[in-house]
C-alpha cells in the first residue's frame, strides 16, 4: 500500500517524439486511478514509466516517498497485469503464480499456500495444473490477475487488462476486479481506452490526449463538468452533442439560440455565467443525447427530421438532422413512449427536439475550455 | 440416374484418382531415398570386408569381419576422433551460447548503431569464410596455435565470428512477445534469468538447431583442419586424417579401413540427428519463414 507521485514527468523517444508532457500527478494510498483516452494518447506510456519499463526522459516518479526512477520493476514494489496476459506458455498455471515467489527464494510451503490461496479467490483452483493454451480468455486473465497478487505489492498496475476479452466476459471482470479492489485494498493504477471502465472503476479518472492531461476528476466531476470539449465528447455514450451556438444576455438573463430556437439558461448553469460574468457571443453548446427529450413546437422547440432510429432494447438512440444539416443524437427511454409514438419515428419524421438549462455545457470555441470552469 | 448417384460417382472418381497420384508421388519418394541410401549402404558393406583391403568390383563382401574396425583402433584415427570431437563439442557449446546471447540482445534491445551493425554482420557474413584463410593462420601461428596445436586452434577460428550467425535465431526471439520479458522483470527476474528461464525454454527449436548446426560445422571440416593441422598427425581431426589413407600409396592398403571410419563418424551424428529430427526441422522452418 503506498502513494505514487508523478511530478513533471515526460517521455521523449529517440526520434524526438514526445510521448508524455509534463505529467503530473499524485496518487493516494489505496486509491483506484484510472488512465483513460484514445489511442496513442501516452496513457501506457505513463503506466510503463511507472512500472520501470519504459525509462523517465525527464521529471520524478515516487512510489511511498521514494524516487524510484533508476530502480528496476523488480525493486519497485509494483505488481502489473498485461493486455495480452503474458502468461509463460511453457509453465502451468501452479508455476506461473509461482515464478516471482520462487525468484525470491520463498520456501515450497508457503509458495503452496500462497499460491493455493490466489486461486481460491480467483475462482481458478481447479486449472492450477493446466497449461495457459488451455485456458479460456476470461481464466487466462484471472491467471495474470493472481500472478500479480501474490507478489504482495505496494501498488497494482493493469495495462487495458480486459481488452481482449468479449463484451459479456469483459462486464463479468469488470464486476470482478471491483470486488478484487476490495479484497486487496491497494493502490492502483488502471490504464483504458474504454470510458465506462473508466467511470465504473475509477475512484478519480485522469482523461489523457496527446501526451497531456486533459482532466482530473472524479467521473461524477467528469461527466458533469467537462473542463474542455475533448473530455466532454470522450466521456459518455453515445458522445454529446455538440451545436456552434450564440449566447446571449437580455435583462440580465442568458439564452442561447440552436437552430433558430430560443431557450434559457436558466438554475444553476444560468447563476454560474452570470458570476463567471460570460461574455455574449458565439460559444460551442454541449448537450448528451440522454439529456434532449421531444417537444411540441414552440419558441424554445429545435425542428429537426429523424434519418436513422437505433433501437437498442431500453432505449431508443434517434440520429436527427437540423434544419442546416447538423447531426444530433438523441437518447430516448422506450418506455417513455407508447407504441404509437414509437411506430411513428421513421426516417423523414418531422419532430421537435428540446433541452433544460441544467443540461448544457458552455465551451470557448476558440480555447474549447468549459466557460463554467 | 439421380442427382445423388452422380454425386457418388463424382465423389468415388476422385477418391480413385487421387489414390492414384498418391502412388506415383510414393513411388518416386522411394525411388529417390533408395538413390539416397546407396552410397550410405555401400561404405557400411565394405567396412565389413575382409578379404581384401582395396576397391573391388562387387559390393556385398565375400568375407565379413571387424578387421577393418580393428585396425582402426589401433591407428591414430583415436587421436584424430578425439580431436574433432573435443573441437566439435567445444564449438558446439561456446558458439551456442555466444550466438544466444547475441540474438537475444539484437532481439530484445535498442541501442545506437544496433541496425547498422547488423546489416555490417549479414554483409561480411556473405563473404566465404575461406577468404581468412590466409590471415588466419598468420594469426594461429603467432599464437603457436598451429600444426600440434591446431585443436584450441581450430575452436578459436569457430567461435570467434559466431555471433554473426544471429540471424535465425534472432528471428525466431523475434516472434515471442516482449511482454513476456516484462511480466518475468516485473515479477523480479533478471535479464539473464528472463532469457534462461522464459526465452530458451520457449525457444527449445532453435537452441537445438543451434547446437546442431555448431557441432556439425566442426564435425565434418576439412579445409580449415587441414591447414591449420598441417602435417602434423596429432593435430588432425577425422576428416583430414582419413584423407590421408587416400592417397596413391595408401589407398590399396586403407581403403576399407576409409570405410569403417566413415562409419564410426557418422554414427554420432545420425544419433543426434534422429533424436533431435523434429526440433531441428521447427527451428529451421520456424527460423526461416518468422526471420
Amino acid at each position: 500500500m503506498a502513494s505514487v507521485k508523478l511530478t513533471d514527468v515526460k517521455k521523449i523517444y529517440d526520434n524526438k517524439v514526445v510521448a508524455v508532457h509534463d505529467f503530473n500527478l499524485e496518487i493516494k494510498d489505496k486509491e483506484f486511478v484510472v488512465f483513460v483516452g484514445p489511442s496513442g494518447c501516452g496513457k501506457s506510456t505513463t503506466l510503463r514509466m511507472i512500472a520501470g519499463l519504459e525509462d523517465i526522459s525527464e521529471g520524478t516518479v515516487e512510489i511511498d516517498g521514494e524516487v524510484v526512477n533508476d530502480l528496476q520493476p523488480k525493486d519497485r514494489g509494483i505488481a502489473m497485469v498485461f493486455q495480452n496476459y503474458a502468461l509463460y506458455p511453457h509453465m502451468s498455471v501452479y508455476d506461473n503464480i509461482a515464478f516471482s515467489l520462487r525468484l525470491q527464494k520463498m520456501k515450497e510451503d508457503v509458495i503452496y499456500e500462497k499460491v493455493t490461496n490466489a486461486a481460491q479467490i480467483l475462482g481458478i483452483t481447479e486449472y492450477l495444473m493446466r497449461k495457459p493454451r488451455a485456458l479460456s480468455g476470461g481464466q487466462r486473465q484471472r491467471v495474470a490477475i493472481g500472478r500479480a497478487m501474490v507478489r504482495d505489492s505496494k501498488v497494482f498496475l493493469m495495462d487495458e487488462p480486459l481488452s481482449n476479452l468479449d463484451a459479456k466476459l469483459r462486464n463479468q471482470m469488470r464486476a470482478e476486479i471491483i470486488l478484487l479492489r476490495q479484497k486487496l485494498n491497494t493502490t492502483f493504477i488502471y490504464v483504458t481506452h474504454d470510458q465506462t471502465e473508466a467511470m465504473t472503476l475509477g475512484d478519480r479518472i485522469v482523461i489523457m490526449k496527446d501526451g497531456y492531461i486533459k482532466q482530473v476528476g472524479t467521473p461524477a466531476e467528469v461527466f458533469e463538468m467537462p473542463k474542455n470539449l475533448f473530455v466532454a465528447e470522450f466521456i459518455g455514450a453515445p458522445k454529446m452533442n455538440i451545436i456552434k451556438t450564440n449566447l446571449l444576455l437580455e435583462d440580465g438573463k442568458y439564452y442561447v439560440t440552436p437552430f433558430g430556437a430560443k431557450l434559457p439558461v436558466e438554475g444553476e448553469k444560468g447563476r454560474m455565467l452570470s458570476e463567471k460574468h460570460a461574455k455574449p457571443g458565439e460559444i460551442l453548446l454541449g448537450v448528451r443525447p440522454e439529456h434532449i427529450h421531444l417537444a411540441h413546437p414552440g419558441e424554445t422547440a429545435i425542428p429537426c427530421k429523424l434519418v436513422v432510429n437505433e433501437m437498442m432494447g431500453s432505449e431508443l438512440h434517434l440520429h436527427v438532422d437540423t434544419n442546416d444539416g447538423t447531426r444530433l443524437i438523441v437518447r430516448i427511454p422506450t418506455l417513455d413512449l407508447d407504441s404509437a409514438e414509437r411506430n411513428a419515428l421513421v426516417s423523414g419524421h418531422e419532430m421537435h427536439i428540446s433541452f433544460e438549462g441544467k443540461a448544457m455545457h458552455f465551451f470557448d470555441p476558440t480555447t474549447e475550455d468549459n466557460l463554467l470552469v | 440416374m439421380s442427382k445423388n448417384e452422380n454425386t457418388l460417382k463424382r465423389h468415388m472418381g476422385l477418391k480413385a484418382a487421387n489414390r492414384i497420384s498418391n502412388f506415383f508421388v510414393y513411388l518416386l519418394l522411394i525411388i529417390i531415398s533408395v538413390v539416397w541410401l546407396i552410397p550410405f549402404i555401400f561404405i557400411v558393406l565394405q567396412s565389413f570386408r575382409v578379404e581384401s583391403t582395396y576397391q573391388v568390383g562387387y559390393v556385398i563382401p565375400q568375407q565379413w569381419g571387424f578387421d577393418n574396425y580393428l585396425k582402426l583402433w589401433n591407428s591414430d584415427f583415436k587421436v584424430w576422433y578425439l580431436n574433432t570431437f573435443i573441437i566439435a563439442l567445444a564449438s558446439a557449446v561456446l558458439i551456442t551460447v555466444i550466438q544466444l546471447c547475441m540474438s537475444y540482445t539484437l532481439s530484445r534491445f535498442r541501442f545506437k548503431m544496433r541496425g547498422p551493425l547488423m546489416r555490417f554482420m549479414l554483409i561480411l557474413g556473405m563473404f566465404p569464410g575461406m577468404l581468412t584463410m590466409i590471415i588466419l593462420y598468420r594469426v594461429l601461428s603467432d599464437l603457436g596455435l598451429t600444426q600440434a596445436n591446431a585443436v584450441p586452434g581450430l575452436i578459436l577460428v569457430g567461435v570467434a565470428s559466431s555471433g554473426m550467425g544471429y540471424y535465425v535465431s534472432k528471428g525466431f526471439f523475434d516472434t515471442i512477445p516482449k511482454s513476456l520479458d516484462e511480466a518475468a522483470r516485473v515479477d523480479g527476474a533478471t535479464r539473464f534469468q528472463v532469457l534462461y528461464k522464459i526465452i530458451l525454454p520457449l525457444a527449445k527449436p532453435i537452441v537445438i538447431y543451434t547446437i546442431l548446426t555448431a557441432f556439425m560445422g566442426p564435425w565434418g571440416d576439412y579445409v580449415f583442419a587441414r591447414y591449420v593441422a598441417f602435417g602434423t598427425s596429432s593435430g588432425y581431426n577425422v576428416a583430414v586424417g582419413m584423407y590421408s589413407w587416400l592417397t596413391n600409396d595408401q589407398i590399396a592398403r586403407m581403403y576399407t579401413t576409409f570405410c569403417a571410419g566413415g562409419v564410426i563418424v557418422a554414427i554420432p551424428v545420425t544419433i543426434l540427428f534422429l533424436c533431435l529430427q523434429k526440433y531441428y526441422v521447427e527451428g529451421v522452418t520456424g527460423g526461416a519463414v518468422k526471420g
